[in-house]
């Protein structure tokens, strides 16, 4: 492999893992809050590429109900992704509302959350595809506007490019990684977060409201599933109402592999699970995505507790 | 009027009934212990004023307010903290957050600073390990800690559940001398303790639970020469 490939192999696995990390950070803040998985992460990510196309582009196809619809107005493809993004949160708020609380709240079996946060995900999937059909949606090349759709520069000779779509990705998952980092880390609301992470009961105890922080939970992480599907969307295009079915158990490879309910464990199993599949040889494309798992399944062999995953810490 | 006042209060875990047609009152100032033997249902009470517990039968009044349904965080904006059995600090949090948590519901950043100076002339062992995590921390600094977090939200009224438990005798000494500092502050306690001679030495009312019900209620001098008592609970 020459300069230039291993240099465009570096630049594409950084940009989709990127988005990997954010929709891993998702399932990973719902894990350490409430200790469950929830399935219905990869319906959002499907509902945020879908929303996120609505406000953008507004089109839609021939089948569902909106079919032949098209919105009077867009949005510019920044302020379409924030709404998109803000509205899977709302439906995360929902989620939370309706599939969660009451179980939890009846003392359930955290399997039994398991299941019925596997029935929402039908559930949305099914109603887009009664809304808007199951075929492909693309965003069109001028979505953002007046920007080249490539940059383009030579390494020894060989081209190296960096599509536009690859670096906004990148650039908007840096600033919500950096968002999410220092707001977990160091505000007053973080250390809240990561007390109710740690012990709801004495969180309670010290008047933090931990059915409030167990929403905003799932706003952040619907927040980030939404963006991450409309960022893969906006790439690849919205392969119909079952696309993020693939994401969602690519995203439980990433968590698993960074280790459980570890933020910085998601970024960088994302990263690492991004570039690995960058680094699968073109004819051997169809195996792309069996690369995640071939090397979670490496890593368990000699981690089981993930790379920055802590063996259990010893309650004192 | 009681600052803190239980009526009839039943109190249970499932099929469990663990405290039963309880009512006891503290009064404002005051340092009130509740004893009993394993299992009496001391802790239980102290969840439910704090409200970790449904409360299935009767009223919890705090300075007059009903309180028997509002929600844990509630309660301790309206002046009630508690320092729970088994130490119960952030384990993944340094000593400081832990502090800066117990300060939650406050809004005055001025105060708050004030007030974690105070807890690290009172406590300096948790001066000296202000960055440390919280679960690395011995029994005794825990312990120490539990208390100042609990003092941090500034309450009316402290909870205290098994302060002394597993410390040193020197240690447990000098924990009771600052609850009594608290209370000559203006703190109102309820303290639980095995401890019963020692915390029956530095209250003036005591009550005495047996199997969910209250037993005996009155002057913690009365019950400190009672046979019966002295025989049951202080191993005399
Ligand atoms: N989480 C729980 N689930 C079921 N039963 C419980 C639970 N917690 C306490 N109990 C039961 O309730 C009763 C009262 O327990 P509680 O913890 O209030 O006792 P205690 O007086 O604080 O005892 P100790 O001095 O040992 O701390 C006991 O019989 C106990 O077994
Ligand atoms: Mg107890």
């Amino acid at each position: 492999m020459g300069t230039a490939q291993l240099i465009q192999n570096l630049l594409n696995g950084i940009s989709i893992g990127s988005v990997y990390a954010i929709f891993a950070l998702g399932y990973t803040l719902v894990f350490s809050i409430l200790g469950i998985i929830n399935f219905a992460h990869g319906a959002i990510f499907t509902l945020g590429a879908y929303l996120t196309y609505a406000l953008a582009v507004g089109q839609f196809g021939i089948n569902g109900l909106l079919s032949g619809m098209s919105l009077e107005r867009q949005l510019p493809f920044a302020l379409a992704l924030l709404v998109g993004s803000v509205l899977a949160g709302a439906i995360g708020v929902l989620v939370e509302r309706f599939a969660f609380r009451p179980l939890r709240n009846r003392g359930a079996d955290p399997l039994l959350a398991l299941v019925s946060s596997l029935g929402v995900a039908l559930v949305i999937v099914n109603a887009i595809q009664y809304l808007v059909g199951a075929e492909i949606y693309t965003f069109p090349a001028g979505v953002y506007g007046e920007l080249p759709p490539a940059l383009m520069f030579q390494v020894s000779g060989h081209p190296v490019v960096i599509r536009t779509v690859q670096a906004i990705i990148f650039a908007v998952c840096l600033l919500i990684l950096a968002v999410v980092g220092y707001l977990v880390r160091f505000t007053k609301f973080g250390k809240a977060l990561r007390a109710v992470a740690e012990n709801p009961a004495t969180a309670s105890l010290l008047g933090i409201s931990v059915d409030r922080f167990i929403l905003v939970t799932f706003f952040m992480s619907g927040f980030l599933g939404g963006t991450a599907g409309a960022l893969v969307g906006t790439s690849f295009g919205v392969a119909g109402p079952y696309f993020g079915v693939t994401y969602g158990l690519k995203g439980l490879a990433v968590i698993v592999l960074g280790g459980l309910g570890s933020i910085p464990g998601a970024v960088l199993g994302g990263v690492v699970i991004g570039l690995s599949e960058a680094f699968v040889p073109a004819d051997y494309g169809a195996y792309k995505e069996a690369v995640a798992f071939a090397f979670l399944f490496i890593v368990l062999l000699f981690r089981p507790q993930g790379i920055l995953g802590r063996k259990q810490l010893q309650k004192v | 009027m009681a600052l803190l006042e239980l009526e009839n209060v039943s109190v249970g875990y499932g099929s469990i009934q663990a405290v039963r047609q309880l009512s006891l009152t503290v009064e404002e100032g005051e340092i009130v212990t509740l004893i009993g033997a394993n299992g009496a249902g001391k802790s239980t009470t102290l969840r439910a004023v704090s409200r970790l517990l449904k409360v299935r039968q009767g009223a919890i009044r705090f300075d007059g307010r009903d309180i028997t349904s509002l929600p844990p965080d509630r309660v301790v904006r309206l002046g009630i903290a508690q320092g729970p059995e088994g130490r119960q600090v952030l384990a993944l949090q340094s000593v400081q957050d832990n502090l800066e948590l117990g300060a939650y519901v406050r809004r005055d950043r001025e105060g708050i600073r004030e007030d974690l100076a105070r807890m690290y002339r009172l406590f300096p062992r948790l001066d000296e390990r202000r960055h440390q995590l919280a679960g690395t921390l011995s029994g005794g600094e825990q312990q120490m800690l539990a208390i100042a977090r609990a003092l941090m939200s500034r309450p009316r009224l402290l909870l205290l559940d098994e302060p002394s438990l597993g410390l040193a005798p020197l240690i447990v000494l000098e924990i009771f001398s600052i609850i009594r500092d608290l209370n000559a502050q203006g703190v109102t306690i309820l303290l639980v303790e095995q401890n019963a001679k020692l915390a029956m030495q530095h209250s003036a009312r005591t009550y005495l639970l047996e199997a969910g019900q209250m037993v005996f209620s009155g002057p913690s001098s009365e019950l400190l020469e009672d046979e019966r008592v002295l025989r049951a609970y202080l191993g005399g």
